[in-house]
C-alpha cells in the first residue's frame, strides 16, 4: 500500500493570505459554480420554467406600468410647458393690430413669452389636430378668431389666475382661457398611479423574493448532506452559499427574459388594435417600448432579486446546519 | 501540539460527557484514545475540530487557543486538521477522485495541482485505480481509505481519526493502522480514537483511556 512518503506536512499557518494565487482559485470557483448552478437548473428544465415563469408573472405586470407611467411622465413634461394661457382676440381684429396687442401683451410683467396664432394658423392647427379637414374644408370663411398664447413667468395657479385677469382687461382681448383645473386633475392622477405602480413594484419584488427563496430552501435541504460534509472540511459560509446564490441570479435572470418576451408579445398583440383605435381620432400613437435601457433595467433588476431571495434563504438556513 | 486545560464538557447542561481533561501531545507525537462505548472518545475530537465548544476549561491546538477563535476563522482552522470520520462523511454523488480532491477545491487550488495531489494521496491508500467509482460502489473498507486519502491531501500537521477500523477485518485494520504510522514517521501528530485493545496493545504509541468521561490512565508507549 506504501510506495511514496507523503511531503512533510507544513506548519500550521494561522493567517489566511490573500495572494494572487487565491483570487485566481476565488474566480475559478465563481466560474465553477455558475456552470454548476446552471447545469442544475437545466438537469430539471420543468421545474426550473416553471419557477422563472412565476418570477416573469410576478415581474410583468410592474413593468408594463411602469412602462405606462415612462409614457405619462413624457407628457408630464409637454403638461408642464403647457402651463400657459390662451387670449382670444375680438373677431373684428385685424391681423396687424392682433400684433401690436400681442405686443402690448408681452409687455406686460409676469409674461414669459407670447405667440401670436392668426386666425388662419388657428385653423390650420385645428383642422390637424382633429383630422377633420374635409368637415372643416365644407364652412364657408374661417369661424376661429385669432388668438396669444401666453407663457406665465410663474405656473403656479394663482399667479396664472391674477395675470388672466390683467390680459382680460386689455382692450381687443374677448376671453382667456386657462385649463388649470384639468391640468391639476391630471397631475394628481399621475402622482396616484406612481404611487401605485411603487407599492405593487415593492409588492411584487417580495414575491420575486419569497419564489426564488422557497426554491432555494429546497435545493438547500436536498444538499444538507453535502453542505455539511464541506463545512466539516472547512468550507467557509461564503463558498457553501455560492452556488444557491448562483442558482438564484439564474432563475431571476431567466424570470427576467421571460418577462421581457412577455411584454414584448403583450406589445404585439395589443399594438394593432391600438393603432386602429388611434388612427379613428386621426392621431398616431404607439404603445410604449421597454427599448435598450428598460430591457437592461428588467433584466438587472430581476437578477438581482434571484440573488437576493437566494442570500436570504441560504442564510436563514445555514445557521440551522451544523455538522455533525 | 494540542493542550488540554481541565476541560469539561456537557450537553444540555447536565449530563456531563468529559469532565476535567488535562493532557498534552506533543508535535510529532501518535496517541491512541480508547475506552468503552459512551466514553466520550468522539466528543474528544469533536473538540478538537471546533465542531463543539468546552463548556469549561481551554483547548490549545497549534498553538490558536480554540475558544478565542472566531467563527469566521472556523474553517480556515479546519482545513489544518485532517479529520477521518467514524462514518466516513464522503459524498455519494460525486466520483472517489473528486472527495479526495473536495478539500483543495474548497481551498481554491489550481485544478492541475489539486488532481495530483488527489491522485497521490489516492495511490498512498491504494485505490488510484478505482478514482473514477462512486463511494457507493466500494467496500466499507475501500470508503474507509478514501476518507484516510481526503484527510492527508492536504498535508495537515494534525490527523485526528475516530474508529478508523470501525469494521474492518483485521488485515485490513493493521494495514489502516500501518498507513498512520507512515504519516506520522513523517512528522504528522496522528490521534486515533478506537476500541480495538489488542490492535493497538501490538502497536505500541502512548495511549489515552477514557471511563465516563475521564481521563483513567494515560500510558506511554512501552
Ligand atoms: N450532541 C450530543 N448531545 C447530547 N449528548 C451527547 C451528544 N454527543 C454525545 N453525547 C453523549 O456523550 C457521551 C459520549 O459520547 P461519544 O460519542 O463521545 O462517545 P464515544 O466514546 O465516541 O462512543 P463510541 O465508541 O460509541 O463512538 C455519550 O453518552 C453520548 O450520549
Ligand atoms: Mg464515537
Amino acid at each position: 500500500m506504501t510506495r511514496q512518503p507523503p511531503v512533510p506536512p507544513r506548519g500550521a499557518r494561522s493567517q489566511r493570505t490573500r495572494s494572487s494565487s487565491q483570487l485566481r482559485g476565488w474566480l475559478r470557483h465563481h466560474r465553477a459554480m455558475g456552470a454548476d448552478s446552471a447545469r442544475r437548473l437545466l438537469r430539471q428544465p420543468l421545474g426550473s420554467l416553471l419557477t422563472m415563469l412565476a418570477i416573469a408573472i410576478a415581474l410583468v405586470l410592474p413593468a408594463a406600468l411602469w412602462l405606462m407611467l415612462d409614457s405619462a411622465r413624457l407628457l408630464d413634461a409637454e403638461l408642464d410647458d403647457s402651463a400657459t394661457l390662451t387670449a382670444y382676440l375680438e373677431p373684428r381684429v385685424a391681423e396687424g393690430e392682433a400684433g401690436r396687442i400681442a405686443e402690448a401683451v408681452a409687455a406686460q410683467s409676469g409674461v414669459a413669452g407670447t405667440r401670436l396664432i392668426t386666425a388662419a394658423e388657428g385653423m390650420a392647427e385645428f383642422q390637424q389636430a382633429l383630422g377633420l379637414s374635409d368637415a372643416l374644408a365644407r364652412l364657408d370663411g374661417n369661424p376661429l378668431p385669432a388668438s396669444i398664447v401666453v407663457t406665465p413667468d410663474d405656473p403656479a395657479p394663482a399667479a396664472v389666475r391674477q395675470l388672466a385677469r390683467s390680459l382680460e382687461a386689455l382692450a381687443g382681448v374677448a376671453e382667456v382661457r386657462l385649463d388649470l383645473a384639468w391640468l391639476e386633475r391630471l397631475r394628481h392622477l399621475a402622482e396616484l398611479g406612481r404611487r401605485v405602480a411603487l407599492a405593487l413594484g415593492v409588492l411584487f419584488g417580495l414575491g420575486v423574493l419569497l419564489v426564488v427563496g422557497n426554491t432555494i430552501r429546497l435545493a438547500v435541504e436536498s444538499r444538507r448532506q453535502e453542505i455539511e460534509v464541506v463545512m466539516l472540511i472547512g468550507a467557509t459560509h461564503a463558498f457553501v452559499r455560492r452556488p444557491f446564490l448562483y442558482s438564484g441570479a439564474w432563475y431571476g435572470l431567466g424570470g427576467g427574459l421571460l418577462a421581457w418576451a412577455l411584454l414584448a408579445l403583450g406589445n404585439q398583440w395589443l399594438a394593432t388594435p391600438v393603432r386602429a383605435l388611434a388612427a379613428s381620432y386621426g392621431a398616431s400613437f404607439t404603445l410604449p417600448q421597454l427599448g435598450l435601457p428598460g430591457s437592461a433595467t428588467l433584466l438587472i433588476c430581476s437578477t438581482l432579486l434571484g440573488w437576493l431571495g437566494a442570500w436570504i434563504a441560504v442564510g436563514r438556513h445555514l445557521a440551522g446546519i451544523r455538522p455533525r | 501540539m494540542i493542550v488540554f486545560e481541565h476541560v469539561g464538557k456537557r450537553y444540555g447542561g447536565r449530563f456531563e460527557a468529559l469532565a476535567n481533561l488535562d493532557f498534552r501531545v506533543r508535535r510529532g507525537e501518535m496517541v491512541f484514545l480508547t475506552g468503552h462505548s459512551g466514553a466520550g472518545k468522539s466528543s474528544l475530537l469533536r473538540l478538537i475540530m471546533c465542531l463543539e465548544r468546552p463548556s469549561r476549561g481551554r483547548i490549545l491546538v497549534a498553538g490558536h487557543d480554540l475558544a478565542r477563535l472566531h467563527p469566521s476563522q472556523v474553517p480556515f482552522y479546519r482545513r489544518q486538521v485532517g479529520v477521518v470520520f467514524q462514518d466516513h462523511q464522503l459524498l455519494f454523488d460525486r466520483s472517489v477522485f473528486h472527495n479526495v480532491a473536495l478539500p483543495l477545491e474548497i481551498r481554491g487550488m489550481a485544478p492541475r495541482e489539486a488532481a495530483r495531489r488527489a491522485r497521490a494521496a489516492l495511490d498512498k491508500v491504494g485505490l488510484l485505480h478505482r478514482e473514477r467509482a462512486l463511494p457507493i460502489e466500494l467496500s466499507g473498507g475501500e470508503q474507509q481509505r478514501v476518507g484516510i486519502a481526503r484527510a492527508v491531501v492536504n498535508k495537515p500537521a494534525l490527523l485526528l481519526a475516530d474508529e478508523p477500523t470501525g469494521n474492518l477485518d483485521p488485515q485490513l485494520s493493521a494495514d489502516i493502522m500501518a498507513l498512520f504510522e507512515d504519516f506520522n514517521r513523517i512528522g504528522t501528530t496522528v490521534m486515533i480514537a478506537s476500541h480495538d485493545l489488542a490492535l493497538i496493545a501490538r502497536l505500541r504509541h502512548r495511549t489515552l483511556r477514557l471511563r465516563e468521561g475521564r481521563l483513567v490512565a494515560d500510558e506511554e508507549a512501552a
